[in-house]
C-alpha cells in the first residue's frame, strides 16, 4: 500500500515538474513572463490573458483561491463533525465555477491557436502533456508575432493652448488597471474646439469615442488637462458639471412621468437655485417650444414616440443652458427626416455660441451641419489615438476620401472589414500637427 | 460681483424624488400592494384565527405566518426599486443628484408603503373577529403595539430588499436573490426548527426571530394554555393503563424481564391507589374524562403553558422594545449600505 502510495506521489510530483516546465517555455513564446509559470492559479490566469479571455481568467483565479482557501481550512475541523462536512461541500460548490471557467481559458486557448476543441480535454486530463506539447510543438504558432515587431506609432506631445473662450483637450492619456494589469484606452489626444462648433465625434467599434467623451466631461478622470473658458474641468468639477450637458445614448428617464413633471424635475436638479420659480417656469417652457414638446406636456412619457422621447432626452440637459453640449448617438432608432430635423435643432444650438460634440454612425446624411470633425482611431497597442480634428472639408482631402463612412473604413482594423490604415494615418497626422506647430512658433 | 451659483441641496432633491416616487404611486400601480397585503392577510388569517391570542401553538404560528407576510410584504415592494432604473440613477448622479437624497426619498416613501400595508393587515385581522390581547404592553393599545411591531418587520425587510436592489444590476438577478432571503429568514427564525451552534447564532441575524419574539410577547404567550399535551394525550386515550406497565418496564431497564413487569404493575397499582378514583381508570382517556367531568381541563392546560415558559416572549416593555430596536437598526443599516454600495454606481459597465 505504501509502495503504491510513493509511486503515485511521485507520479504526481512529475507530472507537476511537467506541466511547470511545459508552462514556462509556452509562455516564453507567448512572450509572457516565464516565472508565472511557478505560481499556481496566476499561471492558469496569465494562459487566460494569452486566450484572450481574461475575464475568465479573472474568475477563475477568484474561485480558485476560495477553493483553495477552503481545502486548507478543512484541517482545523474534526474528520466527523457537521463543519468538516460543511467545508467539504462548499470545497466542492466553488470546484464547480473553478471548473467551469478554466474550461473556458482552454477553449479560448484553442480558439487563439487555431486548434481543435478536443485539446481541452487534454489541457484538463493531461496539462502537463498539453503545456509540454504547446511550448515545444512547432504546429503551435503565437499568431501576435508579426504584429508585435512593429513599431509604435510615437505621440506628439504637442499641447494645444486656448484663447479663453474654447474648450481646450490635453490629454496624454487615460489607462485602466485590472489584475496585474494596465491598459491604455486613449492616448495624445490636443485639440481645440471654438464656440458656437458643433463638432463631429467619429471613430470604429473600441476606439474609445465615449472614454474620450468621459474624460472631457470630468466624468471620468484621465491624465489630461481640460480647460473649458478659463475654467479647469478637473479641478472645478463640481460647479462645472451643470455647463456640461451629457445625453446618453438611450433614452434615460422614467416613463410614468409627465413630459412636464420630466423636465421640471431636471431643471430642479440641473439650475441654480438662484433662478426663481416664474424665470424656471419660463424656460422650462422655452425648452418644451425649442423641441417642439410643448403640446405634450401632459403626457407620460411612455407614451411618446422614439423622436420625442430622443428630444425630450436632450431637452432634459438642455434645460440648464450648458456651454458644452455632448450627445452619444442621439439619431439612434431615429428614421431620416426625423434624425435631420434633430441635427438641425443641435445646428441652432450650437449657432448660440455652444459647442456641440456628436457621436453619430450616420454622419454622411448631415455632414453640411459639422463645423469640424474628430477622428479616433486604434492605434498598433489597440489605445485610442486621436487620427484627424479640423474641419469637415479638410478632412475629406486628409483621409483621401469623399465621405465620412469611406474615411472610418480607412482607419477600421483588417478583421473588422477596414483598411488597416490608422498607424499610417496616425503618423500623417502627428507630421500635419508638428508642422502646424513650427509654423505657430515660427 | 459676480453672484455665486447654488445649486438645490440634499433636502431640495429628497423633495423632488419624493415628488416623484409618489407620482410613481399612482402612475405605475404602486397602490396595488394594499389590497396584494389585504388578500394575503386575509388567507392567513382564515388558517390562524381559531387560535391566535387563545393559546401558545396557535400563537407561535400565527405570529411565524403574520412574521412572514409582513418580510414577504416588505421584500417585494423594494425589491426592484433600484435596479430597474439603475442606468437612470447613473445619469442623474452624472447631472448632480445626491445618493443619499434618492435613497432617502426611497425610505421615506417606503415607510408610508410598509405603515399602510401593516394598518391593512390589523384592518383585515380586525374584521376577521380574531380575539386580540384587551391591553397593549408599550401603548396601552393592542392594536397600535401590532400595528407598530407590523411596521418595524415590514420596513426592515423593505430596507433588505433595498439594499440587495442597490447592490444587483437589473431586476432577473434581484429576484433571483429573493427566494434565498425568504428562506434563510423562515428556516432561522427558529420558531419550527430547533436550532443549535452556529445555526443558532445565524438566528440572531434574521428579522422573523424579533419579529415573532416581539408579536409572541404583545400576544402574552407565556400566560396562554398549551393543549398540546392534552391533545397529544388524546389521541392516546385507548391505551390501557395497565398496557403502561411493560412500557415502564422497557424504561427501567431498558429489558423486559417478568421482574420488571412485576416492578412497572406495581407502580401503577400504586398511582391509582393514591389517586382519588384510581381504582375505576382502565385508559388513559377515562382519566381525561373525570377531568373534563371536574373541570380541570384549562387548568391542566395552563400548567402545562407555565411548564413551558419561554423568555424570550417575555411580555415586558423592555422585551418587545429591545426587538423594536433592533429591527429599526436593521432598517438603518441596510439603507445606509444602500447608499454606499450606491455611490459606487458610476463604475457600472457601460
Amino acid at each position: 500500500m505504501d509502495l503504491l502510495e510513493t509511486i503515485f506521489d511521485t507520479l504526481v510530483s512529475f507530472t507537476n515538474l511537467g506541466y511547470i516546465i511545459g508552462l514556462w517555455f509556452f509562455f516564453k513564446k507567448c512572450r509572457v513572463k516565464c516565472w508565472y509559470a511557478l505560481i499556481p492559479g496566476f499561471r492558469d490566469f496569465k494562459l487566460s490573458i494569452i486566450a484572450n479571455r481574461e475575464n475568465d481568467g479573472r474568475r477563475f483565479l477568484f474561485f480558485r483561491l476560495i477553493n483553495t482557501f477552503l481545502y486548507t481550512f478543512r484541517y482545523f475541523f474534526d474528520k466527523d463533525s457537521s463543519e468538516y462536512t460543511t467545508v467539504i461541500l462548499l470545497v466542492m460548490i466553488t470546484a464547480v465555477p473553478y471548473f467551469i471557467f478554466s474550461l473556458r481559458i482552454y477553449l479560448g486557448l484553442c480558439e487563439r491557436f487555431g486548434k481543435r476543441k478536443r485539446w481541452t480535454v487534454c489541457w484538463i486530463f493531461f496539462e502537463w502533456y498539453a503545456a509540454l506539447y504547446w511550448a515545444f510543438s512547432k504546429s503551435i504558432v503565437y499568431v501576435a508575432d508579426e504584429e508585435d515587431d512593429i513599431e509604435a506609432v510615437p505621440v506628439s506631445g504637442i499641447n494645444t493652448v486656448g484663447s479663453g473662450k474654447e474648450l481646450t483637450i490635453n490629454i496624454k492619456e487615460r489607462t485602466v488597471k485590472s489584475l496585474f494589469s494596465k491598459r491604455t484606452l486613449l492616448k495624445d489626444i490636443h485639440l481645440n474646439i471654438k464656440p458656437g462648433h458643433m463638432v463631429l465625434l467619429l471613430g470604429g467599434s473600441g476606439a474609445g469615442k465615449t472614454t474620450f467623451l468621459n474624460a472631457v466631461t470630468g466624468y471620468e478622470m484621465a491624465d489630461a488637462e481640460i480647460i473649458l473658458g478659463t475654467d479647469n474641468v478637473y479641478k472645478q468639477y463640481k460647479t462645472l458639471k451643470h455647463n456640461i450637458g451629457f445625453v446618453p445614448q438611450q433614452d434615460l428617464m422614467r416613463g410614468t412621468d409627465t413630459v412636464y413633471r420630466t423636465l421640471a424635475d431636471a431643471a430642479a436638479l440641473r439650475l441654480p437655485t438662484n433662478i426663481k420659480g416664474d424665470e424656471r417656469k419660463q424656460r422650462i417652457n422655452d425648452v418644451l417650444d425649442l423641441f417642439g414638446l410643448g403640446m405634450l406636456k401632459t403626457s407620460l412619457v411612455d407614451k411618446l414616440s422614439g423622436g420625442q422621447r430622443k428630444r425630450l432626452s436632450i431637452a432634459m440637459e438642455f434645460i440648464s443652458d450648458p456651454k458644452l453640449f455632448i450627445l452619444d448617438e442621439p439619431d439612434s432608432g431615429l428614421d431620416g427626416v426625423v434624425a435631420r430635423g434633430l441635427f438641425e435643432k443641435l445646428r441652432e444650438i450650437a449657432d448660440q455660441g455652444k459647442i456641440v460634440i456628436v457621436i453619430t454612425h450616420t454622419p454622411d446624411r448631415v455632414r453640411d451641419l459639422f463645423d469640424d470633425v474628430i477622428v479616433l482611431a486604434k492605434d498598433h497597442d489597440r489605445s485610442g489615438r486621436l487620427t484627424y480634428f479640423g474641419p469637415v472639408e479638410d478632412s475629406f482631402e486628409f483621409f483621401g476620401k469623399d465621405s465620412f463612412e469611406g474615411m472610418l473604413l480607412a482607419i477600421n482594423q483588417k478583421e473588422e472589414g477596414g483598411e488597416g490604415r490608422a498607424d499610417e494615418l496616425l503618423i500623417k497626422y502627428n507630421a500635419l500637427v508638428q508642422t502646424a506647430a513650427v509654423g505657430g512658433e515660427a | 460681483m459676480e453672484e455665486k451659483l447654488r445649486y438645490s441641496g440634499r433636502f431640495k432633491q429628497t423633495l423632488i424624488y419624493l415628488g416623484k416616487l409618489f407620482r410613481m404611486f399612482v402612475f405605475q400601480n404602486d397602490w396595488k400592494v394594499f389590497p396584494m397585503a389585504a388578500v394575503i392577510t386575509e388567507i392567513v388569517v382564515f388558517v390562524i384565527s381559531k387560535n391566535m391570542f387563545v393559546n401558545m401553538e396557535g400563537t407561535v404560528k400565527g405570529a411565524f405566518a403574520l412574521s412572514c407576510i409582513c418580510i414577504w410584504n416588505g421584500m417585494f415592494n423594494s425589491i426592484q426599486v433600484i435596479c430597474r432604473e439603475r442606468a437612470i440613477i447613473k445619469r442623474e448622479h452624472r447631472s448632480g443628484m445626491h445618493i443619499s437624497s434618492y435613497v432617502l426619498a426611497h425610505m421615506i416613501y417606503q415607510a408610508v408603503l410598509c405603515l399602510g400595508q401593516s394598518a391593512v393587515m390589523l384592518l383585515v385581522m380586525h374584521y376577521s373577529k380574531m380575539k386580540f390581547p384587551e391591553t397593549g404592553i408599550v401603548t396601552g393599545s393592542t392594536l397600535t403595539d401590532l400595528l407598530l411591531t407590523f411596521f418595524f418587520i415590514t420596513y426592515s425587510a423593505d430596507m433588505l430588499a433595498m439594499f440587495v436592489s442597490s447592490l444587483v444590476k437589473n431586476p432577473t438577478t434581484a429576484m433571483t436573490v429573493v427566494p434565498f432571503l425568504l428562506i434563510f429568514q423562515l428556516v432561522f427564525a427558529g420558531t419550527f426548527f430547533s436550532l443549535k451552534g452556529v445555526a443558532k447564532d445565524a438566528s440572531d441575524f434574521t428579522l422573523s426571530k424579533y419579529g415573532i419574539n416581539a408579536i409572541c410577547s404583545q400576544s402574552r404567550y407565556n400566560d396562554l394554555p398549551m393543549t398540546s399535551v392534552w391533545k397529544s394525550l388524546d389521541k392516546m386515550g385507548g391505551i390501557k393503563l395497565e398496557d403502561l406497565s411493560t412500557q415502564l418496564a422497557d424504561l427501567n431497564e431498558n429489558e423486559t424481564s417478568p421482574q420488571n413487569i412485576a416492578n412497572a404493575q406495581e407502580m401503577i397499582q400504586e398511582f391509582k391507589n393514591q389517586t382519588p378514583y384510581g381504582n375505576k381508570f382502565e385508559t388513559v382517556k377515562d382519566i381525561l374524562e373525570e377531568m373534563k367531568k371536574q373541570g380541570k381541563k384549562d387548568a391542566f392546560e395552563k400548567y402545562c403553558g407555565k411548564q413551558n415558559i419561554k423568555q424570550d416572549y417575555e411580555s415586558t416593555t423592555e422585551n418587545i422594545a429591545f426587538c423594536w430596536g433592533n429591527l429599526i437598526f436593521c432598517a438603518l443599516l441596510f439603507a445606509g449600505l444602500s447608499m454606499i454600495s450606491l455611490n459606487f454606481i458610476d463604475k457600472d459597465k457601460r
